[in-house]
């Protein structure tokens, strides 16, 4: 009784645990009752993972700058950046910087208008970067009536689909992109500043942090991200097509939300970010096993997304309501709904 | 404190003309938050035409125990009753506290700036607002009485929007709001003459008085003792959350109330003035801010300045425009030398609430380094331990969440932060707010010891006897000094006199450079009627068929969809929220529509109304749990779209006979999508004009302000989700009839197009306003954009962008020409 009390105050601060736990017994679950399931399996749902924990990190970025920040673009930069990978790369390893090259220039170039859109003009988030979102879709079919082919360079496949004993190497770079992301929030500056402004916008500007500096990075730090994806996805699937970036748009909110990083901001584990990305394949992944329509398997991840956040929701309640207690200065009753985690 | 006992009952009954009764009793009354007891065992128990004054200092214990009476928070322990009666605190909220005849006029407004003076009054006594047409009369009529019989020759327009009265004004309808409840046994006035002039405070007093002596109750709690000796009966003081003392008003004295509620005539150290050298100025302060002077105000190393004057006077907006000289304003305000800030807000403005004390702390310095440097914790403690030791706080304590320290202790963490940050001037806004007295002890001395140090620090306080340890105090009135004292000439009276003296000719120059601004703001406001009207103008002279009653038709008929998901995404963006699922909502309907209500209509109804059901019920779970709208509704659009893909997975179907003929029908004279699409206009007219469209705005504005008058957020949420709901089903239903087919994915782009249309028409992301005239004619201007770009002979590839970009630049506009003091 004692250990569950201490795990689950561990939890409490450590919430990447409940996606790794999610992982480890759909995992089991699914070896036992299919008998198909092996290691090997899992690495190939790790593959798939790895795409989505690209784009989830980006994202995790945004939300964790606050007040409900989302970066609803990256689902056109994804695509849009397999078609300029297609352009400029045209099969050619010799073109391979040239086209790394466009790919982060393109991200840069989307994460600068959206910051100038969020933090330059005031504009919410979510319009700033559904209107960005637009305004791509328009460049992708452009590039996608001047594509020729859909040749794809040697090196970036391998990259792409390639194995080290047994390991797949995309497997290798999202967990080692996951790392460094942990280190970066955990023992830089700039991960402190980010937590800070994501808490309490109005404190983070009087404690003398340029808040706009760093919302802006969170934004740039999205697109880059979801730009290089692009590149990636492309070569995974062999060329490139139109809305192939549309469902990393929910899955990488929802990997974020699952993975235990804050919606209201302030809080985030890349950790988290990783398990929950592998979680949400897995479930896609079962509910191909089962057989389930394609219109179910969008009903089941807008469930999924909507059922974590009315959970999360509880947590941020009960903090609501310590900040209500210790200010005494809250007007709503938030004893009432919130399940208290009373701190010791 | 027993010397002092309360005076004996018989005495008390002399002074009450009025029979007693007890109007409400609170007995027993604790309330713990953490570790701190905010309220132990008090017993309030209060007469019909008795006048409590309740004093004591900040964090007494005041606010707690005014909320537990009127519903807002429950106690720990202890009883409320009514004329005798228990009541239970389990079913005791702010509704019940009203019905049983408990009004409050709070500190902080909450009346609804958006809405009228008039649907204010609304807001508070909606019983009688049957929905029908003169309801509003009967509240101007009320409004008018009220405000008169408390505040004659008062010249308050009940017509007028309550955000463009003066805070003063506020304050007197807020107070009449309350006292022309039908109803009323008790109003609990908090602080209600903090920004009325002496005339009118007066007024206030006999109004008071006079309500008294017919039988009405008061509590009146305020900083300013002569007015409790004056208007109480009662008084009542708290002192760390227990009852000091209560006794007849009669048998006090202020010099006695001050000692009882833990004052102490030493307890703000002097300044010593000698350590001030006024060598270098580092803070310089001229143009309209001085004008009033004469002078310029240069500010040196080693001083305090105090900025003092009616709350809400530019005091706040000087600090912050010392710490971040901006533009506009830079040629008032210079500085040299770094700036650190210490806010007195805690929870708005200092805590960040999911960090321990040491990273509360330690922000300070990190802020300051670059961004890519290595935090170590040993060096953040470290430099930490020594600013906390300075301050007494406790380093055993930096492990704890900030949130669980008590004011005091996480108010010196906001200054141990500052400290670390060690920079030569020192910005302070109201930092002893709700802090007990010891930790102000230690605040003042470590005061004198920074500035002997050499650095400067400028202070705002609420409480004037703090001024006296300041070197020099400029005193503001209507957003300038208007009074600089130093040395001896500071005193309370000099103080008080100084603030209101000058407010009535600063506060008429701030009228003038308002139109260049309005001008550009009403251009913007036409925006999508030139912008229609260009569209319209360019599509005819390519195509003069186009202005036939057919060619109308045919060109305004798709637009119809797009204006029935735009009203629905207006009550949504009026309550302040974004609903990215509306356009797959009304994909949805179009499919069921088309399938299960073509072949089954009795189920297809059923059907129908089930998904209208959940579509509220999204509302109310949204803000049930407090969750972000976007996600939700993001999350639910897959639902929507997973539902219709699954019933129909390729686009086909057929529109039932009753649906199309609903829109096929003609008058020959007028084009009958125009007649639509004004009937909508209409309807949503009519909701908005509706008490309920008043409740809605409400909302958007000030759900705090709303819960006080007792209104269900959880409640009015669904509600507006179905109304939402119920235009986005029509949309649905639209497009199966226009298209007489129905396919999931007709309805996607609409979701960003509704949301760009009611921008286009006015109305605010933040929420409280509903424009309906305004975002159709967006509505059907972006809808145009593609058969313009069409008869342009542009690609349709370029639609999306267009319509992005459309939306970007209106954004844009409206963020340039927005009313800077609406930000906040």
């Amino acid at each position: 009784m004692n250990g569950l009390a201490t795990f689950s105050l561990w939890a409490q601060k450590n919430r990447w645990v409940w996606s790794a736990i999610g992982v480890l017994v759909l995992w089991l679950v699914l070896s036992v009752v299919t008998n198909r399931f092996s290691l090997n399996s899992l690495s190939g749902i790790m593959l798939s993972a790895s795409f989505l924990t690209v784009v989830g990190i980006g994202q995790m970025f945004v939300v964790t700058t606050g007040r409900g920040n989302i970066d609803l673009s990256v689902a056109s930069v994804i695509t849009l950046s397999a078609f300029v990978a297609l352009l400029t790369i045209k099969g050619q390893d010799a073109n391979l910087a040239i086209g790394v090259g466009a790919a982060i220039l393109l991200g840069l170039a989307v994460g600068a208008l959206n910051s100038l859109l969020v933090v330059g003009l005031n504009i919410p988030a979510i319009i700033a970067t559904l209107a960005t979102g637009y305004v791509l879709a328009t460049a992708t079919l452009l590039s996608n009536r001047a594509i020729s082919g859909f040749a794809v360079s040697p090196l970036l496949k391998t990259l792409a689909t390639g194995r080290v004993s047994g390991v797949p190497v995309m497997a290798v770079i999202a967990i080692v992109g996951v790392a460094a992301t942990a280190f970066v929030l955990r023992y830089t500056v700039f991960g402190q500043l980010l937590s800070a402004v994501g808490q309490n916008r109005a404190a983070a500007r009087l404690a003398a942090i340029r808040n706009n500096r760093v919302i802006a990075s969170a934004f740039i730090i999205s697109s880059v991200l979801a730009s290089l994806n692009g590149l990636l996805l492309g070569a995974y699937i062999g060329g490139a097509f139109l809305e192939m970036g549309q469902p990393y748009l929910l899955q990488s909110i929802a990997a974020v939300v699952l993975g235990g990083t804050l919606i209201f901001g302030g809080s985030a584990s890349a950790v988290g970010t990783l398990f929950a990305s592998i979680l949400l394949i897995l479930i896609v992944t079962t509910m191909q096993i089962v057989g389930l329509p394609p219109g179910a398997q969008d009903i089941v991840q807008g469930i999924v997304v909507i059922f974590v956040l009315a959970l999360a929701g509880r947590q941020v309640l009960s903090r609501r309501a310590a900040v209500d207690r210790a200010g005494d200065d809250g007007t709503l009753k938030p004893e009432q709904n919130a399940v208290a985690i009373r701190p010791e | 404190m027993s010397h002092l006992a309360a005076a004996d009952p018989e005495d008390a009954a002399a002074t009450m003309p009025a029979a007693r009764s007890d109007v409400v009793s609170l007995s027993k009354i604790t309330k713990s938050f953490g570790p701190t007891l905010a309220n132990a065992a008090i017993d309030l128990a209060v007469s019909a035409g008795e006048i409590i004054g309740l004093v004591g200092g900040n964090g007494a214990g005041k606010s707690t125990l005014m909320r537990i009476l009127c519903g807002a928070t429950s106690p720990t322990l202890g009883s409320i009753s009514f004329a005798g009666q228990d009541v239970s605190f389990v079913d005791y909220d702010t509704a019940e506290a009203q019905r049983r005849g408990i009004r409050m006029v709070h500190q902080e407004l909450s009346l609804c700036a958006n809405l009228s003076v008039a649907e204010n009054f609304f807001l508070e006594t909606p019983g009688e607002a049957a929905n029908r047409p003169g309801w509003r009369a009967l509240y101007r009529a009320r409004a008018r009485a009220a405000l008169d019989a408390v505040f004659p020759a008062n010249g308050i327009d009940v017509n007028a929007e309550v955000g463009h009265l003066s805070i003063a004004e506020r304050q007197m309808v807020e107070i009449s709001r309350a006292a022309a409840t039908p109803g009323v046994k008790l109003i609990v006035l908090d602080e209600p003459t903090s920004s009325l002039d002496l005339d009118r405070s007066r007024q206030l007093r006999a109004f008071i008085r006079e309500r008294a002596r017919s039988g009405l109750a008061f509590i009146f709690i305020s900083h300013k003792l002569q007015e409790i000796i004056d208007i109480a009966t009662q008084v009542m003081v708290l002192r760390n959350g227990r009852t000091a003392w209560r006794g007849d008003v009669a048998t006090t004295s202020i010099g006695q109330l001050v000692q009882l509620m833990g004052g102490d005539a030493n307890s703000i150290h002097q300044h010593s003035a000698a350590a001030v050298s006024r060598g270098e100025a580092l803070v310089r302060l001229s143009g309209f801010l001085t004008a009033g002077l004469g002078h310029d105000i240069a500010i040196g190393r080693g001083e305090i300045i105090g900025l003092a004057g009616l709350e809400g006077s530019g005091q706040k907006e000087l600090l912050h425009t010392i710490f971040e000289p901006d533009t506009a304003r830079g040629a008032a305000v210079t500085r040299s030398g770094d700036a650190g800030f210490i806010a007195g807000d805690r929870q708005k403005e200092g805590v960040f609430p999911l960090w321990s004390v040491l990273g509360n702390i330690s922000i300070g310095s990190l802020a300051r380094r670059p961004a890519l440097g290595l935090v170590s914790e040993r060096a953040n403690r470290e430099a930490a331990a020594d600013a906390a030791g300075r301050l007494r706080l406790d380093d055993k304590r930096f492990g704890s969440n900030i949130l669980e320290l008590s004011g005091g202790n996480q108010q010196k963490a906001l200054v141990a932060r500052a400290l670390v940050a060690d920079t030569p001037i020192l910005l302070l806004d109201d930092p002893t707010r709700g802090v007990d007295i010891a930790t102000k002890q230690d605040f003042y001395r470590l005061c004198n010891d920074i500035a002997r140090g050499g650095r400067t620090l400028i202070w705002h306080t609420t409480e004037d006897a703090e001024l006296l340890a300041c070197d020099r105090v400029l005193v503001f009135s209507g957003g300038r000094i208007v009074k600089e004292l130093s040395g001896e000439a500071i005193t309370e009276s000099a103080v008080v006199g100084a603030s209101f003296a000058q407010q009535a000719d600063t506060r008429a120059g701030s009228g003038k450079s308002a139109t260049g601004a309005g001008l550009a703001r009403g251009l913007v406001n036409a925006a999508p009627f030139i912008g229609l009207a260009a569209v319209l103008a360019v599509m005819i002279s390519a195509n003069p068929a186009v202005a036939s009653i057919f060619g109308i038709d045919l060109l305004l008929m798709p637009a119809l969809s797009l204006v029935l998901v735009t009203a629905a995404q207006m009550f949504i963006v009026g309550g302040s929220e974004i609903d990215l699922g509306v356009g797959a909502f009304a994909g949805l309907v179009s499919v069921l529509s088309a399938t299960l209500l073509y072949d089954q209509p009795w189920l297809g109804a059923l059907t129908l109304a089930a998904a209208v059901a959940a579509y509220a019920g999204l509302g109310g779970l949204i803000q049930a749990r407090k969750i972000p709208a976007i996600v939700v509704t993001l999350g639910a659009s897959f639902i929507w779209m997973g539902l219709g893909y699954a019933l129909q997975p390729t686009p086909g179907g057929a529109s039932p006979e009753w649906l199309s003929a609903m829109f096929n029908w003609s008058l020959g004279f007028l084009p009958t999508s125009i007649i639509l699409i004004a009937a909508v206009a209409l309807v949503v007219l009519v909701i908005d004009r509706l008490p309920l469209g008043v409740v809605l705005r409400g909302f958007g504005n000030n759900p705090t302000a709303m819960v006080r008058s007792g209104w269900s957020p959880t409640r009015y949420a669904l509600v507006r989700y179905l109304v939402a709901g119920l235009f986005a089903a029509a949309a649905g239903l639209s497009l199966t009839a226009i298209n007489t087919a129905s396919d999931i994915n007709s309805g996607s782009s609409f979701t960003l197009l509704s949301v760009a249309a009611v921008v286009m028409g006015g109305c605010s992301l933040l929420g409280g306003v509903i424009s309906p005239v305004g975002a159709i004619a967006g509505a059907v201007t972006l809808s145009l954009i593609g058969a313009l770009l069409g008869t342009l002979n542009v690609s349709s590839d370029f639609n999306a962008a267009t319509q992005g970009l459309v939306l970007i630049a209106l954004l844009t506009l409206r963020s340039l020409t927005a009313d800077r003091r609406s930000e906040q």
